[in-house]
């Protein structure tokens, strides 16, 4: 097995893709608890500096949608109290509560895909459905840091001609910066027309270009895809059933405990998991070598 | 190009349409936000296929990766001021030029490659269909006459600083609550209004500002180097 | 058989009055490296896009030009792009993508090739110009000399016939510059790939051909080895500007024409010497007398870009009196150009500090400064440029016509002021920026690296520029690479390493003074005379010793 950045491209987005999709579907307490788990689990596996700073303004923003809730919807049954003649429910406040949960599940979710999926693994899949596309946005990825580069030059060079934007009246400074915009862009595009020629003069625009790529797909990618589909399934069929359906409204519906839920929880706790359990794996695996070396 | 216009028709009238039916049919408990993601994405495949059908020439794919890579770099460099953004100005201005196509494209690469530096999240799509239809709608703009005088561009710059609220609220709206309600929307309105009127304000002061000696740039390059002209 | 054939070419640019190229008719032979050369705008950049069917530019167009017995016109599309190598003169404007891997295999993709072709063939290519140890960087990362080896390594990859390069060193250092050009010889030696290089900068190059061509005015005016080429050339015109241009050993030999054989390297040069002449040194006469008025002076400055870095300058001191010219010398990163930003008061020291004409840099407030004070020539001209024409780069900054009329006149670009910036040569953008920068009227100059990518002539023309300034009182301070610029021109010259100046001397001190770091001239002669620095000197002892041998 390879650790989860070695995974092919296709395999990585095919799971953050299921397991965002399920996060953000499923409203069952015990689901929704499994994921937000697996979130933060894997969060402080592989980004846990970002991920605690994030927390700072996280979750009071998701405490305050919480109980913004109950304040808007006033259905359910169990009433708590009255705030201007509106009924304040239970459920409605239970439901506020999930769906911040949900909502951090998918932003933590979201933190972790950004960090295995790098700018070059995005392009190859985006290469896959439009290769014109792709290619487009990979230049503009190149262009992005020249240009700042060339904004640093430009305001040193406008400076000492005294056009400063970081000095002067309001007007002084949207004028300087303005014209430094405008020289960037003069350079930028005509400065394009050359890189424009060397695609030329390397053949682009030849019928049938290929794509390619330092990606391989291998073994490790055929049996984590093949495991990622088959608790996918258990997924949807349960869905179909409605055996993971959980209602707040008008009342909470009971959560029931027999062999199929059973099976819908554990089948998704491995899904979940699964990028933690290959994680552990990598820790043992170089301890080990790490032994016997 | 037969094909190209019957794949983006079928999408527009079929397979859209399709995912909005079976999502009110089968999920009647609503997950919109599901659904919305799927048809925004559906809804930008279009552009994409026929710019990738046309082959297009590298020095047109060369000077839409600079005008978006531009307005990702504003992007960067207005980081400090929240929704004060010049994207929308810089994707306008390029389809007031260079025609509906490009604008889409500069408006949908920015997106996306802003959101390869700053970090993809569910807003991805929505912030890519709605810059791209932006940009589309400049284009068409761009050929009449109107676009030429300051009242025009104050007018698009509000209007696309309303409209890009307007998608990127509904999608709060629909991915706090699953499913859509005008009372949660108007709620969400109000509180995003500030950001409204800095989304507009920004677009006006950055169309203001930059149409006129970036456009000419433009016209320059096209004309210099024979760039998206009918005959080339 | 010839690889390429061309005869009977003309071209005239749409808008052109006359053909840029005229009765062109030319034959290159398989495996040859061939060196075209030529003045600014003499129409070799021209001819070369007319070898490369992708980049050859619209106009009139008449004769014709085969590739391997088949018209270019007539190559299917896959041929021409693959079979014939174009690289350019900017090393960043080439690059396409954003990493290194993606690069290499970017002509591979559009060739239609499958995956395991690629990457054999990226495979072989990364290891023959050792590119491996950089294979997955970002190509942002990369130095100016590894982008430009990437660029060469990006078309090897598709198996060139030919492979032309325009001016590809002239935005190097001249040590990435030096590898550059090892690298295509490595190719032309080793596999026998035919060369077609426009270069400046001879005195490398020269030798390493197998034929030199000299263009003037659109024609082909000299054909054959090395040696040939240039003696054809002196029987033109002995007043031709493309001489000057010419290795050192070889402007000697014309000056003097001892013998038939003409010395192409130094190492051939210095035996030509011993041959003909005998030692002679000299004791180098002490600096002239000073003036005493400082302009500029430096104590003890130290600067780092982050509180944790290293400092980039450490303990820098020196002085510059009016109406001085210092060069400053130095390998790359050793802090020069970060030197300039800290005088000009673009970024501040965290020690020492910065007198500009007794006054601390602190005292002043940016708008005097820059104003009549200090103004800095950037490296980049076009981040000056910003207007349609060149005459609004102008009018736009002052409303003093009769300034800018004597600054016109003093750059001599009267005929440029309808031009649009971007339409102008390297050279003339240049003197465009340093109008703009002179409107300021500063008393103390900063270039930065201003001969860079220029050919002899248009250095030339800049020394001119600069020496009526220095007339007029102005100092000036400049950062190089070019040994020759700075031994012909300066008043003082100093070398810069690790963040200080270890040593400042008059030109004549200071590069005899050196070993390695010293011009061509230097090295060719320093075992006869121990003052001499530059050819026109080294011409000037030589006839002198003729004299004295004829009486």
């Amino acid at each position: 097995m390879k650790s989860l950045h070695q995974y092919h491209p296709i395999v990585i987005f095919f799971y953050f893709f299921v397991v965002i999709g399920l996060t953000m579907f499923y409203m069952h307490p015990v689901l929704l608890g499994i994921s937000f788990l697996g979130a933060v689990l894997l969060s402080l596996f592989i980004q846990r500096k970002k991920f605690l700073s994030s927390l700072k303004w996280l979750l009071p923003f998701m405490f305050i949608a919480a109980i913004i809730n109950p304040l808007i919807t006033h259905n359910g049954e169990i009433i708590l109290l009255y705030v201007n003649y509106q009924p304040i429910t239970l459920e409605a406040i239970v439901y506020g509560f999930s769906m911040s949960v949900m909502l951090l599940s998918v932003v933590f979710w979201f933190g972790s895909f950004n960090e295995i999926m790098t700018s070059d693994k995005f392009l190859y899949l985006f290469g896959r459905i439009s290769p014109a596309v792709a290619l487009l946005i990979s230049l503009t990825m190149r262009l992005i840091p020249l240009f700042f580069l060339q904004i640093k030059k430009i305001t040193n060079a406008q400076r000492t001609i005294g056009m400063d934007p970081t000095t002067g009246s309001l007007w002084h400074r949207i004028k300087s910066a303005a014209t430094i915009i405008s020289i960037l862009i003069s350079w930028a595009l005509e400065n394009a027309i050359e890189t424009a020629d060397s695609m030329k003069a390397r053949g682009y625009g030849l019928k049938n270009r290929s794509t390619f790529s330092l990606f391989k797909f291998d073994r490790a990618d055929g049996i984590v895809t093949t495991v990622i589909t088959c608790l996918f399934f258990v997924a949807l069929i349960s869905s179909y059933f409605g055996w993971n359906y959980f209602a707040y409204y008008p009342t909470f519906s009971t959560i029931e405990l027999n062999m199929t839920t059973w099976i819908v929880f554990i089948s998704y706790f491995a899904l979940i998991m699964l990028p933690i359990v290959i994680e552990l794996l990598e820790v043992l695996k170089w301890r080990s070598l790490k032994l016997n070396n | 190009m037969k094909t190209r216009k019957i794949i983006s028709l079928l999408l527009l009238f079929v397979a859209i349409p399709a995912v909005l039916l079976i999502g009110i049919v089968l999920f009647n408990d609503g997950k919109y936000q599901i659904i919305s993601m799927i048809v925004v994405i559906l809804a930008c495949i279009p552009f994409f296929l026929s710019f990738e059908k046309r082959r297009p020439d590298a020095r047109e794919i060369l000077v839409i990766a600079v005008m978006s890579a531009i307005s990702v770099a504003g992007r960067a460099a207005f980081a400090w001021v929240p929704a004060f953004k010049p994207v929308t100005a810089f994707t306008a201005i390029t389809g007031f030029k260079l025609g509906p196509e490009a604008g889409f494209l500069t408006g949908a690469v920015s997106a996306i490659a802003s959101n390869i530096l700053f970090g993809q999240g569910p807003w991805t799509p929505f912030q890519m269909f709605t810059w791209g239809i932006l940009g589309y709608i400049a284009g068409l703009l761009g050929k009449t006459k109107w676009m030429d005088t300051k009242i025009g561009l104050i007018l698009y710059g509000i209007f696309a600083g309303v409209l890009f609220s307007f998608i990127m609220d509904i999608w709060t709206v629909m991915s706090y609550d699953g499913a859509f309600s005008w009372a949660r929307y108007i709620a969400a309105a109000g509180t995003a209004l500030p950001f409204t009127i800095t989304y507009a304000l920004s677009n006006v002061v950055f169309l203001l500002l930059l149409t006129k000696p970036i456009g000419d740039k433009l016209e320059r390059i096209k004309k210099k180097y024979g760039i998206m002209q009918p005959n080339s | 058989m010839a690889i390429i054939e061309i005869e009977q070419l003309e071209f005239t640019y749409p808008e052109g009055l006359k053909p840029i190229l005229q009765e062109i008719d030319l034959q290159i032979e398989k495996g040859e490296f061939v060196v075209l050369c030529g003045t600014s705008g003499c129409g070799k950049s021209t001819l070369l896009k007319h070898l490369k069917r992708e980049l050859t530019p619209h106009g009139q167009k008449s004769g014709s030009i085969r590739f391997n017995g088949i018209e270019l016109e007539q190559l299917s599309q896959r041929e021409a792009a693959s079979e014939i190598g174009f690289v350019l003169q900017n090393p960043e404007n080439q690059i396409v993508t954003d990493k290194v891997w993606h690069e290499l295999s970017f002509g591979l993709e559009n060739l239609g090739l499958d995956t395991m072709s690629i990457r054999r063939r990226v495979a072989e290519m990364a290891s023959f110009f050792g590119i491996q140890n950089w294979f997955r960087k970002n190509t942002t990362d990369l130095s100016g000399g590894q982008k430009q080896l990437l660029n060469l390594a990006s078309i090897m990859v598709m198996q060139p016939k030919v492979l032309i390069l325009d001016e590809p060193t002239s935005q190097l250092d001249p040590i990435a510059a030096s590898e550059f050009i090892a690298t295509l010889s490595k190719l032309n030696k080793e596999l026998g790939l035919t060369i077609i290089l426009v270069e400046h900068r001879l005195e490398e190059v020269y030798p390493l051909a197998d034929r030199v061509i000299i263009m003037d005015n659109g024609k082909i005016i000299s054909n054959g080895t090395p040696v040939e080429a240039a003696v054809n050339l002196r029987q033109l015109d002995a007043e031709h500007p493309m001489l000057l241009g010419l290795p050192t050993p070889i402007r000697v030999h014309h000056y003097f024409k001892l013998d038939q054989q003409v010395p192409l390297t130094i190492r051939d040069g210095s035996q030509w010497l011993s041959h003909h002449f005998k030692e002679d040194s000299k004791a180098i006469l002490p600096t002239v007398a000073s003036t005493n008025e400082v302009v500029l002076s430096v104590k003890d400055l130290w600067f780092r870009y982050n509180k944790t870095d290293e400092d980039v300058v450490r303990g820098l001191e020196f002085e510059l009196e009016k109406g001085d010219f210092l060069t400053i010398l130095g390998g790359n990163g050793t802090g020069k150009s970060t030197t300039l930003q800290l005088i000009s008061g673009l970024m501040t020291p965290h020690r020492g500090k910065v007198t500009v004409f007794g006054k601390t840099l602190k005292n002043y407030k940016n708008s005097d400064l820059y104003n009549g004070v200090i103004a800095m020539l950037p490296q980049d001209p076009t981040t000056l440029l910003v207007e349609k024409t060149v005459q609004l780069e102008f009018s736009t900054l002052t409303s003093d016509q009769t300034l800018i009329d004597s600054i016109v006149h003093l750059l001599q670009i009267e005929h440029l002021l309808a031009q649009h910036p971007y339409d102008l040569s390297g050279g003339e953008q240049q003197k465009v920026a340093l109008g703009k920068v002179l409107l300021k009227q500063p008393r103390l100059l900063i270039l930065d690296e201003p001969t860079k990518g220029l050919d002899a002539q248009s250095k030339q023309i800049l020394a001119s520029i600069l020496t009526q300034l220095r007339e007029k009182g102005t100092t000036i301070l400049m950062v190089t690479h070019d040994v020759e610029f700075s031994a012909e021109h300066a008043s003082k010259c100093a070398m810069f390493f690790d963040g200080q100046i270890v040593s400042i001397d008059s030109p004549r001190e200071f590069y005899c003074g050196n070993h390695f770091y010293t011009t061509a001239a230097n090295r060719m002669c320093r075992h006869l005379f121990n003052d001499v620095i530059t050819t026109n000197q080294l011409i000037e002892r030589c006839a002198v010793q003729k004299r004295e041998v004829v009486i």
